[in-house]
């Protein structure tokens, strides 16, 4: 008797022990270890020895590091360049896919197919087209009379050159899922509309983008988090250069731990951006103030 | 079913299964009784390298070892993720028997405990004194062995004849720096309308490896001995910012004066071959850009000039050598096997053919000069002027520290290339923060 009323009280608790077991495996610990990494001078060389203790020392240099402060100015460049271009645009397709047009099924399956190229092969793909010897955009803007763009190397022009490829990327995920949201709406609402003589751009705006508001947040959330953490674009298109104008903090972290075995410093870099992350959902949130 | 009928199924399934077990055994007696063993690797790519190497050696060691049945199991990498691979199997401890290790990458996996000291074992193995010295050299970290520098590169001048010759172009005119840069505003002109380049100029991460040779050539180093280290005595100075530096930084700011633009793509090898340079200052590995088939007739149509441009004539050039190393993991449950392995793999029967097929240049005399090398001479272009540059080369660095300096060293000549500093300013800089990674300064 004892038994069975213990064990109906505890029964939640198991329930939720494999999630909280995966949860406390795969994301506290590996959180708290990089919490640990900042914390110790770890590097290549003494990664198999004693770590020193070397408390906040880590993200002081950080800090003091110019090259890290440009990384900050280009994340943020990159972030709201990509955020602001993938989610106007994702919108706008959206949209016109909901517009009951026949081929729209077909249309949205052609544009949901750079979201399934790897993130490498689509860089690679961009480093030959912007490339100023022998890519092809220079060559058509060559031959309708236009000056040729140092796409890749110039230091001004180059971060846009990343964002742009992120937008071909990064923008079919935004269009799939504002879609899904669109298509969650009740089509009643819109009719009654139709017969109250709301025009199309005022439903889309009084209708439509309120009730998209829930996947709109949680959209931006996503495509501003991926866009922080992400570097394979600028890895293999510039390498971060010229002149660390297409290195992003994510970039800097890869470059400091995996090519300088510099453990801690990129440990370090890793919990600034989670840092960032949060705070620019919670600043989302509280924007949209969503329920 | 009933009972009996299940025990009998069972019953003939057990007999066939014991006469196809004994008839096994009968005929493979051997194999039955032969140790397994697996040897595992983390190499950098291409694979093919790796295939036709492996495929010998496995051979080979199965031979000397005829108790034993070995595998070899290799994972071949692109080039970054071969040092991200090897940095956590590191951190895991992860077995494995052969590692290629980039040689400015030696000092850090020594330095961090992943790589063995091979010093004893390639003293009982006699072949040292085959390997050129710098590339012997090369292997070693704090005077011990911990890699074997099984092939090389060398960068060298190469070019198209035919547009050189429509330019008016002779060859020899690009041997000095003043040729250099006049021959590549001619070229442009001349070229442009093709969309051709006059002469190529790495922007790329590996900008400081072609800004080396200059510097060498005029006496300087980048990195010297000196006392007073805080904590280690004598250690490692940042000498690149010398005088030699500066005027080698100088010439590549007047190339970039002269009109030509710094790419910060590099296809290694593979733009030259497009015909999108006429000249280009390029590694060896620049051959494999042209199918084997035409090497035959390669000569026929492009040059090579065995040499960096000099400041003037008479002096002699210089060259970088590159190139992998092969390391045994601390790691590794099979040291024994591994190192025999490794020593079958650079016999130079089994090397030669895989050297032949890649176009890459050999560490050991017997190969460069000795009976092999008739044979790579007849078969790999410029085979002869390659090997004679291998005396003319030198090495980086493989100090822990080694990768954050060429960064430094990477950032100076960009500023230089977007005019944002003068090369002393840019070098002296780039020093500073090097001396702070050597821990000269806190």
């Amino acid at each position: 008797m004892l038994f069975k009323s213990i064990f109906r009280k505890a029964e939640p608790y198991l329930f939720l022990t494999p999630a909280f077991v995966i949860l406390l495996l795969f994301l506290i610990f590996p959180l708290f270890w990089n919490v640990y990494i900042s914390l110790h001078d770890v590097s290549l060389v003494n990664l198999l020895q004693g770590w020193t203790y070397v408390g906040w020392q880590n993200f002081l240099d950080l800090f003091e590091d110019s090259n890290f402060q440009t990384s900050l100015k280009v994340t943020l460049e990159f972030v709201a360049g990509s955020v602001a271009l993938q989610f106007g645009i994702g919108l706008l397709i959206s949209t016109l896919l909901n517009q009951k047009v026949r081929v729209s099924g077909v249309l949205l399956a052609i544009f949901i197919i750079p979201w399934t190229i790897s993130a490498v092969i689509a860089a690679f793909s961009f480093k030959f087209m912007f490339d100023e010897s022998f890519g092809i955009l220079d060559y058509l803007f060559e031959k309708i009379g236009l000056p040729s763009v140092n796409w890749l190397s110039d230091p001004n022009i180059v971060i846009w050159s990343v964002v742009i490829a992120n937008i071909w990327y990064g923008t079919p995920f935004t269009i799939l899922f504002l879609t899904a949201g669109t298509l969650s709406i009740n089509p009643t609402i819109y009719e009654a509309a139709v017969i109250d003589g709301t025009s199309k751009f005022k439903s889309f705006l009084h209708i439509t983008l309120p009730l998209l508001k829930p996947f709109i947040v949680i959209n931006l959330i996503l495509i501003t988090m991926w866009s922080v953490n992400f570097f394979d674009l600028q890895l293999v298109m510039t390498g971060g250069g010229p002149m660390f104008a297409s290195t992003t903090a994510s970039l800097y972290m890869y470059r400091q731990a995996f090519e300088f075995g510099l453990l801690s410093k990129g440990a370090s870099v890793g919990l600034i951006l989670v840092v960032i992350n949060l705070v620019v959902a919670f600043i989302y949130v509280k924007l949209l103030r969503v329920r | 079913m009933n009972v009996k009928k299940i025990i009998l199924i069972c019953s003939i399934i057990l007999v066939i299964s014991l006469i196809l077990l004994i008839g096994y055994g009968f005929k493979n007696p051997i194999t039955a009784q032969k140790k397994q063993v697996t040897l595992t690797a983390i190499l950098s790519e291409p694979k093919e390298r790796w295939d036709i190497l492996f495929n010998t050696a496995q051979q080979k060691l199965n031979e000397k070892h005829p108790n034993m049945d070995i595998k070899i199991d290799y994972t071949v990498l692109p080039y970054d993720a071969t040092r991200t691979q090897l940095l956590t199997a590191m951190a895991g401890r992860t077995p494995i028997d052969l590692v290629s290790v980039d040689q400015t990458w030696l000092g850090e996996f020594a330095q961090g405990g992943f790589l063995s000291d091979l010093t004893d074992r390639a003293k009982s193995w006699g072949k040292e004194k085959d390997w050129y010295q710098t590339n012997l050299e090369g292997g070693k970290y704090n005077g011990k062995l911990y890699g074997i520098w099984a092939w090389t590169d060398i960068r060298a001048i190469w070019y198209w004849k035919d547009l050189l010759s429509k330019a008016g172009i002779s060859p020899d005119s690009l041997k000095t720096w003043n040729g250099y840069i006049a021959n590549a505003k001619q070229l442009n002109n001349v070229l442009k309308d093709q969309g051709i380049q006059g002469v190529h100029l790495v922007g790329a991460s590996q900008s400081p490896d072609m800004w080396y040779p200059y510097l060498w050539m005029l006496g300087g180093e980048i990195l010297k001995q000196k006392t007073g280290h805080p904590t280690k005595g004598t250690y490692w100075f940042p000498a690149f910012n010398s005088t030699a530096g500066i005027k080698a930084l100088e010439f590549l700011k007047q190339q970039v004066n002269a009109g030509i633009r710094p790419q910060i793509n590099h296809f290694w090898g593979e733009e030259f071959a497009d015909r999108k340079f006429a000249v280009m200052l390029e590694g060896s590995w620049l051959l494999s850009a042209f199918p084997h088939e035409q090497w035959t007739n390669l000569a026929q149509k492009i040059g090579l000039l065995p040499m960096f441009p000099v400041p003037e004539i008479g002096r002699k050039s210089a060259t970088m050598l590159g190139g992998w190393t092969l390391g045994i993991p601390e790691t590794s449950q099979n040291k024994d096997l591994a190192w025999e392995l490794l020593t079958t793999m650079v016999e130079p029967q089994v090397l030669t053919p895989m050297l032949q097929k890649e176009g890459y240049l050999p560490t050991q005399k017997p190969i460069g000069e000795g009976p092999y090398a008739a044979y790579l001479n007849s078969s790999i272009p410029y085979y002869k002027e390659m090997i004679s540059m291998i005396s003319i080369g030198h090495i980086r660095p493989n100090i822990p520290e080694y990768p954050q300096i060429a960064e430094n060293i990477r950032e100076a000549i960009d500023e230089v290339y977007y005019g944002i500093k003068d090369p002393k300013q840019a070098l002296d800089e780039a020093a500073a923060k090097s001396s702070k990674v050597l821990g000269w300064v806190n």
